[in-house]
């Protein structure tokens, strides 16, 4: 749904984000322009928003809402991923509850899927590692490394960040 | 007859309209040129007075103007809390249906916690609530509405690049009765309404930019001011709730992660 809606008005609303202290705004701002200032000292410091942060999908010179109509199927390339391992996962555990014994090897078998599924490369259409997104595509797998909480978003990982006042995923290297 | 006029106007001429408007001269109001010294010297009462209180506590509700590519403005509203302690003691609470956010700054640190999505952000901060707001502003990108007021040289910080102020007049925010005064700045206009008689507090704020198509405004009305707050013990201390992760601060610019 998300996904269509973007696709249907690319690089239009994003949900950009825009902090005053205390006071966040979840603005759909267009990228590229600036906000108005919330504070006279701070009218030099006006900034462009990006939320989605097209740094290494634009080196190829595509233009924003180019990025922004690839990052969001990308987005629902990755749900889909999501959705047919969640159903692959479920069956084995139904197996897994009509025998008892089977149990382990269920567990065993979902190590491998998630093994297999790391080792595996980036799936196509992945996100660009350092772009940014103001909320995850469904299905997310909390994985915590090194005391850092990464989301495995079928098999792109993003960490959680403050962008100014926003809540933040920003897309990590696999 | 409006629906008429209305139909012949794009979305477009009607922006277009609309800045022309905005950036018109009001014939009653044609003073704007030059420096008025019965503005600055209200504004510099107003921010002598609120640099001197030791301790604050305001609520400040805002609008902010975002144009859509179509020409089309958009606002959006907010609330927060302010609690002041000069001279280094912060904390915004921003509360409402889609927020949840506790910011806090305690002389030597400032973090940003995210109740609901369980999610903090802690990094090292100057010692006064000055640099702290210059760092916040510079390096996080993180902007107090109507900030300038916060600082204890607020006059200096809001004058810096005027080029031109004046009285408007007498007018009423909320049921205060306030002097009225207009700035300009390259860029932005601004407005200012200071409370009449002995605690000349700001009320209200108006910040126009001129210099983006549809000069879209962010005003900030403050309201329930408080000059004899009692704060508990801890209050601007953040503790971090068992469940809650550290999360970083994305840098301004990009670069290394603060945290």
């Amino acid at each position: 749904m998300r996904s269509q809606l973007s696709t249907r008005t690319p690089g239009l609303a994003l949900m950009a984000g825009f902090f005053c202290l205390g006071f966040a705004m979840e603005a759909a701002a267009i990228v590229g322009a600036p906000l108005t200032p919330v504070s006279v000292a701070g009218v030099a410091r006006r900034t462009t928003r990006r939320v989605v942060v097209a740094s290494a999908a634009t080196t190829s010179a595509a233009t924003t809402s180019a990025a922004t109509a690839s990052a969001a199927s990308a987005n629902a390339a990755a749900q889909s991923a999501q959705a047919s391992a969640a159903q692959a996962q479920s069956a084995s555990q139904a197996s897994a509850a009509q025998a008892q014994a089977a149990q382990q090897q269920a567990q065993a078998a979902q190590a491998q899927a998630q093994a297999a599924q790391a080792a595996a490369a980036r799936p196509a259409g992945a996100p660009a590692v350092g772009s940014v997104v103001s909320a995850l595509p469904a299905g997310c797998v909390a994985t915590p490394k090194d005391g850092v909480e990464y989301q495995n978003c079928a098999g792109v990982y993003y960490r959680a960040a403050f962008q100014g006042s926003n809540l933040v995923y920003v897309v990590q290297a696999p | 007859m409006r629906k008429k006029l209305h139909s012949t106007f794009t979305p477009l001429a009607a922006g277009a309209w609309l800045l022309l408007a905005l950036g018109a001269p009001r014939p009653a109001l044609a003073q704007a040129d030059g420096i008025d010294a019965k503005a600055t010297s209200l504004l510099k009462a107003a921010t002598t007075y609120l640099g001197g209180q030791a301790r604050f506590t305001t609520e400040a509700r805002s609008t902010i103007e975002v144009v859509l590519k179509s020409g089309q403005k958009i606002q959006f509203d907010h609330v927060a809390t302010f609690s002041v302690e000069r001279p280094n003691k912060l904390r915004a609470d921003r509360r409402g249906d889609l927020v949840d956010q506790t910011f806090y700054y305690d002389g030597k640190s400032l973090t940003l916690h995210n109740t609901a999505d369980k999610v903090f952000a802690t990094v090292a901060a100057p010692g006064t609530l000055e640099g702290m707001l210059d760092f916040a502003r510079d390096r996080l990108d993180i902007v107090a509405p109507a900030g300038d007021f916060l600082y204890q040289n607020a006059y200096d910080v809001l004058m810096q690049d005027v080029t031109a102020a004046f009285v408007v007049g007498k007018s009423v925010v909320e049921g205060v009765r306030c002097d009225h005064l207009a700035f300009r700045n390259p860029g932005v206009d601004w407005q200012v309404w200071i409370q009449e008689g002995a605690q000349p507090l700001p009320r209200k704020l108006v910040i126009t930019s001129t210099d983006v198509p549809a000069a879209p405004q962010f005003a900030v009305v403050m309201t329930k001011w408080s000059l004899a707050p009692t704060f508990g013990a801890g209050f601007f201390d953040f503790t971090a709730p068992k469940d809650a992760r550290r999360i970083d601060f994305l840098p301004i610019g990009g670069g290394t992660s603060l945290r």
